[in-house]
């Protein structure tokens, strides 16, 4: 039986923590149903490094900080990336590429003394940024996006403006989609003699599409 | 409102029932194709198949510097391959879409299956023509004859199959509730079948070897009852190797019209689209295997975009005319991305119903086996591309990349549709008849699921650098639909004895045919199909079920919110889908990936249906 490695749905589970000195943040997460909760105590924050880590839907993104903002070093953020709903079973836009729900959630995220934590998402080169939305008072942002590799970016921005183009504060902590994995086997593995310069990395690729400006 | 116009390529025609006999015309010949009574087949000279090479210094044209295979520049590693040999049907590398080296242990591996390609003077063979039209009534009989034909396809003259000397074969178009028979004769030098697609038809008829029937050889002929149950648009194949028959022509429409006036809205012209791919280079096809089909892993993905068999399909509307679009996709692995252009698409119906609810769109996803009936208005003057518009991935970078195949051309005139349909177009129809007949179900949507299949598979004895370079990367990403080749010389490598694609039953632990699912007849009944992302190579799954229809009740746990009758759907990776079965018609069927080479690779299972009682 191989019942032990699959995942039961995805159905989106939010698990109300408990954690003293901070406030009730939900996580948004994908449990398996054979993975234990373990409860939270209250009055002891220590309880929380008892928090299985849930297993994952397989596109799940693992938000990790950085911590440069005050409040949020032990805050945990996870990213579940769902087709949009389609005719055809999988959501494709007219150029190929997938097209997600995305809701990025966050638990044990001290709210700030001032400013807003605000989610966006970027091509891997940055040249392309959308903002998802500042989180919720459930500590979550909902959005889509149709690209095919991207990353995740929570800041805390100074104003909760939805014209912004371009994060201006600090990132709070930032996940890659699961697509950011894929890496070029040129200098590694069976291909570890062919040099990787020779196929464009570490140098203008020129096999590489012009990107939209 | 005029009547539709419904074509197969560029070719008009019309039959002719006289005292039950059919007689086609076809507008261009003008000569009756039915009935014929073709001379008894003369069985061809035995293949000569060509021996393996025992090294590589043995393989034909190796050393051949200054020339190069299309696509394949900047190729590195080849030069243990037969690139340039004359002969068409030795082992040579497929071309690929982007230039990658060979990983070092390959160099100059083939198969471990023998090179397998038609071996007739093409000279010999009957010029292919495109498809016609067959109506036909209840009661009425075909002949339908698999054979050796010669095409013409990127300006290579190729050996392939056809049905009937057609690409693709006849479109046999009958009204709904009629039966007709189709007298099938074997005229290729090999064992093959001939599978209803989506028909709920009875099970003596299904066309699935050792199954409902023994396979019918070379020279042997086959009875086919069909009776057409449902409204739709439906395909017929070899269910024998159809990695091979299949990809070689051997495909037709079945269109099953409706006594409703207005079971779909008014166009000004209908068209039915078989979608498929070719792989093949300056010397023919790429060769199949001939014990068992390579592209085990992935699939074959062809490089040469075919409609309707043909390289350069084209439509001539006028301006502001309406067309429904009737697809199928036949291609072995590749599911489509289908663009119009920019042009508004409207989606209607897919494999064994309408939809609930008419829907805007801006591409449609067709993967292999499915159908989608759409309508698109042309309302701009020009020439409009039908693409397929994809986001590739090249392995060997770790990069997505833009690709799209020009698919064909819709040309719109300057002159304006004689008949308006807008105001029908730019409605989006509640089909009230499809959520009824729904209704009867609902009771059931929210049932414990009674069976859970995990697709996943199993390798063994593949070349260790292929082993090395799946485990290097399996658990970094897979992504949820392979929408090209994206390692076309570990897939070309693997062949279906190497690789064993599996429906794993997780309450059993039964895997493929080793499953036997009973039911009763009006059973209803749920399934759950995971897809594995954790396996060492995962990929996405058409699967389909024969005799019966089913509906995708939920993906990841999402229920559907416009429900359609299907007979085959996709199972992304890393997805769990559920499929609510109807199980309506008795008799013992398939359910299968349809992927021709997963499917030759194992991932099968059969279930029975029987009367109550019995």
């Amino acid at each position: 039986m191989t019942t032990g490695r699959r995942f039961v749905g995805t159905v989106a589970v939010a698990v109300a923590l408990v954690a003293s000195g901070l406030p009730l943040v939900p996580v948004v997460a994908t449990l398996q149903a054979s993975v234990a909760k373990v409860p939270a105590i209250p009055g002891n924050p220590c309880s929380m490094t008892e928090l299985p880590t849930p297993n994952l839907p397989y596109y799940a993104i693992d938000m990790v900080k950085t911590g440069r903002v005050p409040g949020t070093g032990r805050s945990r953020g996870i990213g579940e990336a769902s087709f949009a709903r389609s005719p055809f079973g999988v959501s494709i836009s007219p150029d190929g590429a997938y097209i997600y729900n995305l809701t990025i959630a966050f638990e044990r995220l001290k709210a700030p003394k001032q400013g807003h934590y605000t989610v966006w998402v970027t091509t891997a080169e940055v040249d392309r940024v959308k903002r998802l939305g500042v989180l919720d008072d459930d500590g979550s942002a909902r959005g889509r996006v149709a690209w095919n590799k991207y990353l995740v970016v929570l800041t805390l921005e100074p104003e909760d403006n939805p014209e912004a183009t371009m994060w201006s504060g600090p990132i709070v902590s930032r996940g890659m989609s699961r697509s950011g994995m894929m890496h070029t086997m040129a200098g590694h593995g069976p291909y570890e003699g062919e040099p990787c310069a020779k196929y464009g990395f570490g140098m203008v690729n020129p096999l590489r599409s012009p990107r939209p400006q | 409102m005029t009547t539709p116009s419904l074509r197969i390529g560029s070719l008009g025609a019309f039959l002719c029932v006289i005292s039950g006999v059919a007689l086609l015309t076809v507008g261009l010949a003008s000569q009756p194709l039915e009935p014929q009574q073709p001379p008894p087949p003369t069985p061809p000279e035995p293949q000569q198949m060509p021996p393996m090479p025992e090294t590589e210094q043995e393989m034909p044209g190796m050393q051949m510097p200054g020339m190069q295979m299309p696509g394949m520049e900047g190729m590195e590693g080849m030069e243990g391959m037969d690139m340039m040999g004359s002969d068409p049907a030795a082992w040579r590398m497929p071309p690929m879409d982007r230039p990658m080296p060979m990983l070092p242990d390959l160099m100059g591996t083939t198969p471990i299956v023998d090179p397998f390609l038609p071996d007739v003077d093409p000279m010999s063979l009957p010029e292919a023509v495109p498809g016609a039209i067959v109506d036909m009534e209840d009661g009425d009989e075909i002949d339908i004859r698999a054979s050796l034909v010669r095409r013409t396809i990127n300006g290579k003259m190729l050996v392939m199959y056809g049905y009937n000397g057609m690409y693709p074969g006849p479109l046999i178009r009958a009204p709904r509730g009629a039966t007709i028979v189709v007298n099938f004769h074997n005229e290729i030098p090999a064992e093959t079948t001939v599978h209803w697609h989506g028909i709920r038809l009875d099970n003596r008829f299904d066309g699935v070897p050792n199954v409902t029937q023994p396979p019918v050889a070379y020279g042997e002929s086959f009875r086919y009852e069909i009776f057409f149950r449902d409204s739709g648009i439906y395909w017929y194949h070899p269910h024998v190797r159809e990695d091979i028959q299949q990809d070689l022509g051997l495909y037709g429409n079945l269109l099953v019209g409706a006594p409703e006036a207005a079971y779909y809205s008014p166009v000004n012209h209908e068209e039915a689209l078989i979608l498929d791919d070719l792989l093949m280079d300056d010397l023919g096809p790429i060769p199949y295997g001939e014990q068992a089909a390579t592209h085990a892993l992935m699939g074959r993905f062809g490089n040469v975009m075919l409609v309707n068999g043909t390289t350069d399909y084209r439509l001539d509307v006028a301006r502001g005319d309406v067309v429904r679009f009737y697809l199928t996709n036949v291609a072995n692995t590749r599911t489509f991305n289908v663009v119009f252009g920019g042009a508004p698409i409207k989606i209607v119906g897919s494999d064994v119903s309408k939809y609930e609810r008419e829907e805007w769109v801006d591409s449609v996803v067709i993967a292999p086996a499915e159908r989608y009936i759409v309508e698109v208005k042309f309302d701009e003057a020009g020439d409009v591309p039908i693409t397929n518009s994809i986001q590739a991935i090249d392995d060997f970078r770790g990069e997505f990349y833009p690709h799209i195949d020009l698919l064909g051309t819709v040309v719109v005139a300057d002159g304006a549709t004689s008949t308006d349909h807008s105001a029908a177009f730019n409605t989006l129809r509640e089909n009230v008849d499809v959520t009824s007949d729904i209704d009867d179900y609902r009771q059931y949507f929210d049932r414990p699921v009674d069976h859970r299949l995990e697709l996943t598979l199993d390798i063994e004895n593949l070349p260790q650098a292929i082993v090395l370079a799946m485990e290097f990367e399996a658990g970094l990403y897979a992504p949820p639909m392979e929408w090209n080749d994206a390692m076309p010389m570990m897939n070309w490598l693997s062949s279906a004895e190497q690789v064993h694609w599996t429906l794993l039953d997780t309450e059993t632990g039964l895997e493929n045919m080793d499953i036997d699912w009973q039911f009763e007849v009006g059973d209803v009944v749920k399934i759950e199909l995971f897809n594995d992302p954790d396996t060492i190579h995962p990929m996405n799954h058409p699967v389909h079920i024969h005799g019966q229809r089913f509906l995708v009740l939920t993906i990841d746990g999402v229920p559907n919110e416009n429900l359609v009758w299907k007979d085959t759907a996709i199972v992304p990776v890393g997805t769990t889908v559920q499929y609510l079965v109807d199980m309506s018609n008795p008799g013992d069927w398939m359910m299968h990936c349809h992927i021709a080479e997963h499917l030759e690779a194992g991932m099968m299972l059969g279930f029975s249906v029987r009367e109550p009682g019995q």
